[in-house]
């Protein structure tokens, strides 16, 4: 008796607890349109999570003061990815268990991505991704769309640049042998075969090492006129860049977007002056960027990079493709996201292909003295 | 190819010296107090991020916070003795190995969660990078590694093979019970162990962090091979140790150079793996046979 006394008693408590939540749940549902976005907020990338959440709230802020969309305001839901592949895919199942979930915001990360991707695929709802790996798009699942330029058109624009403009023939490929290192060496090598060019020297590392003397040696006796480079992690091209330096290389490098990394700048110093790189966002590309960074740096004080850039452009093509579609149904907004041509965001101007790629080029910049100088922005006819 | 030898050479050596200064203390360790102690690479970062705090952050002039650095390292490895090690000082091995291992993987994400994740920069001992020498490009940093590494070998030696308080701690590290019955303070021998052997997990730290950088990750890198050299020199022995970093070193870097640059890591360990099966106690490895 008492049992059961104890035991109503205590239902009746969570009842009465959950009630104001639940029906305050519902309400706010009925009000807003809500965008799960799963971000780091603990682990390694914690800090660059914050800046992800910085810039879908610039966009947000400018979405609702101008009231909002379909007259709904728009509200986001964060839930923590921990930086990893397991705490992603949670993060994800516990934003889509709520039904009221519009739409996704998921990571800059490729391999998080891959992790969601098929939970993403059951949920069948958009998700914006800022992941750069080609294959995130490629393997037939309809609800990713990227609002970055992916790994294939660096590659394109590092052997286009790298060869045509600044006219280099023998060509050195340095890349770390993790899954973007390498994907990255196996697209500049297919794009400048295309061009008939085959690298004189290309050389794989394994991430965090200690010492790159024996690469910069075989570069120097390579006689290589271009370096080229894929590096994960900004301590091994920190490291690279200073042995390359103080072992008298000269030659001129072009790299992937990490040579225009803050912290790889930080780290490398002058080893970095007068490299080349190319970029997905850089402030001075385009008036929306130019834009973006003033807001930005007037509310949080830092100048933004694309750990946010990408996100801002992810929350206003969502919010286009709901007012377009005049509907919150996942479908409706697929198909108004894939209408999109000409948009012109932060990151470039998007022209949404069949695979969900918004972007197709990248711009190429210069380290000058430690400062990012914008050269131009290379595009390619979209697939 | 030839041309590049020499300057092959000068850095496998000086990278070799790395390893071989991060061993010491694995095997003062295991020579004073038998406890292999996987946290040791984690000495090493902690020392790294304290001197980075003290010169970036408090401002502190480049030598006090290099040796305030160390100094404070001393101080954590008597903590770390009596929070890893002393609870479970009367148990087997196994259990006080796992402790460290636990340690290791707990310093840091303490480092992490408090300083974050961004790696830095600290400025090298000499303002000029190098010199050069002939063909070869003398890097300052190494060089120093060098010379340090060597200073703390002989010490080393010297404390461990010519002074009643190296006796001591050999004894302690041999028999604890018959120590103590001759009247050594078991305690005070163990802590003054793991004080040392932070002392110089923290110099690898200091010295290295201009090369590598100072990032959370560090200390797993330089571990492992000091471990290995360790391994390969002869279990807890000092020369052995010194000679196992040199050998990984220049494997490492000659093999990089002439074989294959993705598999850099793979040939310390292959030397290793032939060590362990031509002659399983390492080079110098004769203090097991002692201790059984």
């Amino acid at each position: 008796m008492t049992d059961i006394t104890r035991r109503a008693v205590m239902l009746g408590t969570t009842a009465a607890l959950a009630a104001p939540a639940i029906l305050a749940s519902t309400a706010r549902a009925a009000e807003t349109i809500r965008i799960g976005v799963t971000s780091p907020q603990t682990g390694a990338a914690a800090e660059s999570g914050k800046y992800m959440r910085d810039g879908i709230k610039l966009a947000l802020d400018a979405i609702n003061a101008k009231g909002g969309v379909l007259g709904r305001k728009l509200e986001t839901v964060v839930a923590d990815d921990q930086t990893t592949n397991p705490g992603s895919v949670l993060a994800f199942s516990k934003l889509a268990a709520d039904p009221s979930m519009v739409a996704f915001i998921g990571s800059i990360r490729s391999t998080q991505v891959q992790a969601m991707a098929p939970s993403v695929l059951k949920v069948a709802k958009p998700m914006m991704i800022g992941g750069t790996d080609p294959k995130l798009t490629h393997q037939g699942n309809p609800w990713l769309f990227r609002c970055r330029p992916n790994d294939t058109y660096s590659a394109k624009t590092i052997a286009a640049y790298g060869t045509q403009v600044m006219g280099h023939k023998k060509i050195a490929l340095i890349y770390s042998t993790d899954a973007f290192g390498t994907g990255g060496h196996d697209a500049l090598t297919a794009e400048l075969k295309a061009l008939g060019i085959t690298p004189v020297l290309s050389l794989g590392y394994a991430n965090q090492q200690a010492d790159f003397t024996p690469m910069v040696l075989q570069i120097r006796a390579s006689g290589a006129d271009l370096i080229t480079s894929y590096f994960t992690y900004e301590t091994d091209l920190g490291v690279f860049a200073k042995q390359l330096r103080q072992l008298g290389v000269q030659t001129p490098w072009l790299g992937s977007p990490s040579i225009v990394d803050t912290v790889a700048l930080k780290l490398a110093g002058p080893a970095l002056y007068g490299t080349y790189g190319v970029a997905d966002f850089t402030v001075d590309a385009n008036p929306q960027a130019k834009a973006y960074a003033a807001e930005y740096q007037k509310q949080f004080k830092v100048v933004p990079d694309n750990q946010s850039s990408w996100a801002f452009d992810a929350v206003n093509i969502l919010a286009m493709a709901i007012a377009t579609a005049k509907s919150t149904d996942p479908k409706a907004i697929r198909a108004a996201i894939l209408a999109i041509q000409g948009y012109k965001g932060t990151e470039g101007t998007y022209d949404f292909d069949k695979n969900g790629d918004g972007l197709h080029g990248y711009s190429v910049v210069q380290n000058k003295a430690g400062k990012i100088d914008f050269i131009k922005y290379v595009s390619f006819p979209k697939a | 190819m030839l041309a590049i030898l020499p300057q092959l050479i000068y850095t496998g050596l000086g990278i070799g010296a790395i390893y071989a200064l991060c061993s010491l203390g694995f095997v003062l360790l295991i020579r004073a107090a038998n406890v292999v102690n996987f946290a040791q690479g984690q000495f090493s970062m902690l020392g790294a991020y304290i001197m980075l705090v003290l010169l970036v952050g408090v401002g502190v002039p480049y030598w006090a916070a290099f040796l305030l650095a160390v100094i404070l390292m001393a101080g954590f490895g008597v903590v770390f003795a009596g929070a890893v090690y002393w609870p479970l000082r009367h148990r087997s091995q196994l259990a006080v190995i796992i402790s460290t291992i636990g340690a290791s993987i707990l310093l840091p994400n303490v480092v992490l969660a408090t300083y974050g994740p961004s790696p830095a920069t600290v400025p090298g001992l000499f303002a000029n990078p190098g010199f050069m020498v002939g063909p070869i490009f003398v890097d300052t940093q190494y060089l120093s590694v060098m010379v340090i590494t060597v200073a703390m070998v002989v010490l080393q030696y010297v404390i461990f093979e010519k002074t009643l308080l190296g006796k001591k701690l050999q004894a302690t590290s041999q028999d604890k019970e018959m120590a103590s019955m001759l009247g050594i303070s078991v305690a005070a021998m163990v802590l003054i162990t793991f004080a040392y052997s932070a002392i110089l997990g923290a110099l690898a730290g200091v010295l290295v962090a201009p090369i590598l950088f100072v990032s959370v990750g560090m200390g797993g890198t330089l571990a492992l091979k000091a471990f290995a050299a360790n391994i390969i020199g002869g279990y807890g022995n000092i020369p052995g140790a010194i000679l196992g970093g040199l050998i990984i070193g220049l494997a490492e870097t000659l093999g990089a150079a002439y074989i294959s640059t993705p598999y850099k890591d793979a040939f310390g360990f292959l030397i290793l793996l032939l060590v362990l099966l031509v002659r399983p106690r390492g080079l110098f490895g004769e203090l097991i046979a002692e201790k059984a």
